[in-house]
């Protein structure tokens, strides 16, 4: 009984120190944005617990090129979410995503530059993943995202 | 026949050997995150981080748009290795110029660059014309290349810090775009990466 009650404790404390994000923001929004529907969003199925996909925009800009943003957010808070995410060494979470730019045709357009992109996500925060699309043929997107385990410390 | 098994044995054993010595190389992705990552240098992965951050920057801004609908033209300028390390800063622009060209908003010249001309070739064929092997008519004239717009610089700035065995560096990718008729910088952004390691208790 005394062992239990000293994990407890040591849980506790450890869960303690686990720092997550809270935010603040206007409730009446201003901004006028471009919703697209979600379904050109990959992760796999251990990521969809971890980060949710909160919105995806785009924005056509004046030269004919397209922004788009995909807003996620590391749901892992909570007790419980904590004390597995700690167990699990997934705290910050360490991602890594790559915008994939397609023509009219549904072709894929090579750019110079495609890269998987790392980035740490800490519980409860939301992140914004932006990209400009590399020419003005560029219609249409997919974003991958991934854990990135050569992160991990 | 104990002689065949000892003999058969020392092979075996031998062969383990070699196996576990033998060089661990593999291939892999040049785009993914596997790259070895180390405190001190600017991997491949940041050049890419950089030079993808900076593109995009650029590509929004709209500054390469112009109001008589040609394209720009742009010129590689200098990128400044303020780093430790001996480093090659042409991954960055190289990549910066082709996503540029792609883009279709802007055309490089190889005829002039921060550190002399990329391709040395537009000024080598307009010698041509005091050369009688050569048809006249095909010789490149003079006054005939288009002189550039813009120029791209840059610098890179390491800062490095040290606590116990951590230690960090801290990379300032600094990139710049100067209109020349103004020498005004019409663009401007950075791309901080910064990278921290544990030295191990025994060796370096």
């Amino acid at each position: 009984m005394k062992t239990l009650y000293l994990i407890s404790i040591s849980c506790l404390l450890l869960i303690g120190c686990q720092a997550t994000v809270n935010t603040v923001e206007n409730e009446q929004k201003t901004m006028q944005v471009e919703a697209v529907d979600t379904s050109k969003v990959s992760t796999d199925a251990f990521l969809k617990n971890r980060l949710e996909v909160v919105a995806v925009n785009k924005k056509e800009l004046a030269d004919g090129l397209l922004k788009v943003q995909v807003t996620a957010r590391n749901i892992r808070t909570g007790f419980w979410a904590q004390v597995s995410s700690w167990f699990m060494g997934d705290n910050p979470y360490q991602i890594a995503y790559r915008f994939t730019w397609l023509d009219i045709d549904g072709m894929q357009v090579n750019t110079a530059t495609s890269t998987w992109i790392p980035l740490t996500v800490v519980p409860g925060d939301t992140v914004r993943l932006n990209a400009i699309s590399p020419n003005s043929r560029c219609k249409d997107f997919t974003l991958s995202i991934r854990e990135n385990d050569a992160a991990r410390g | 026949m104990n002689k065949k098994i000892i003999s058969l044995i020392g092979i075996s054993c031998t062969a383990l050997v070699l196996s576990a010595c033998g060089p661990s190389v593999k291939r892999i992705d040049a785009t993914g995150n596997e790259g070895l990552v180390t405190v001190d240098d600017v991997n491949f992965k940041d050049w890419q981080i950089a030079a993808e951050k900076g593109i995009n920057s650029l590509l929004e801004s709209g500054v390469l748009n112009r109001a008589d609908g040609r394209k720009s033209i742009l010129m590689i300028s200098t990128v400044k290795n303020s780093t430790t390390q001996h480093i090659d800063t042409r991954i960055l622009t190289d990549k910066i110029r082709q996503a540029l060209l792609r883009s279709g908003k802007a055309l490089t010249t190889t005829a002039v660059g921060g550190n002399g001309p990329d391709d040395a070739a537009s000024k080598q064929v307009r010698r041509l014309e005091e050369d009688d092997m050569f048809n006249q008519t095909t010789v490149q004239k003079r006054g005939t290349a288009i002189a550039p717009d813009m120029s791209l610089s840059g610098e890179i700035v390491q800062q490095q810090s040290s606590q116990g065995r951590m230690r960090e560096s801290y990379f300032f990718f600094h990139m710049a775009l100067t209109d020349l008729a103004t020498g005004l910088a019409v663009w401007e952004d950075n791309v901080e990466i910064a990278k921290q390691g544990k030295k191990p208790l025994l060796g370096w």
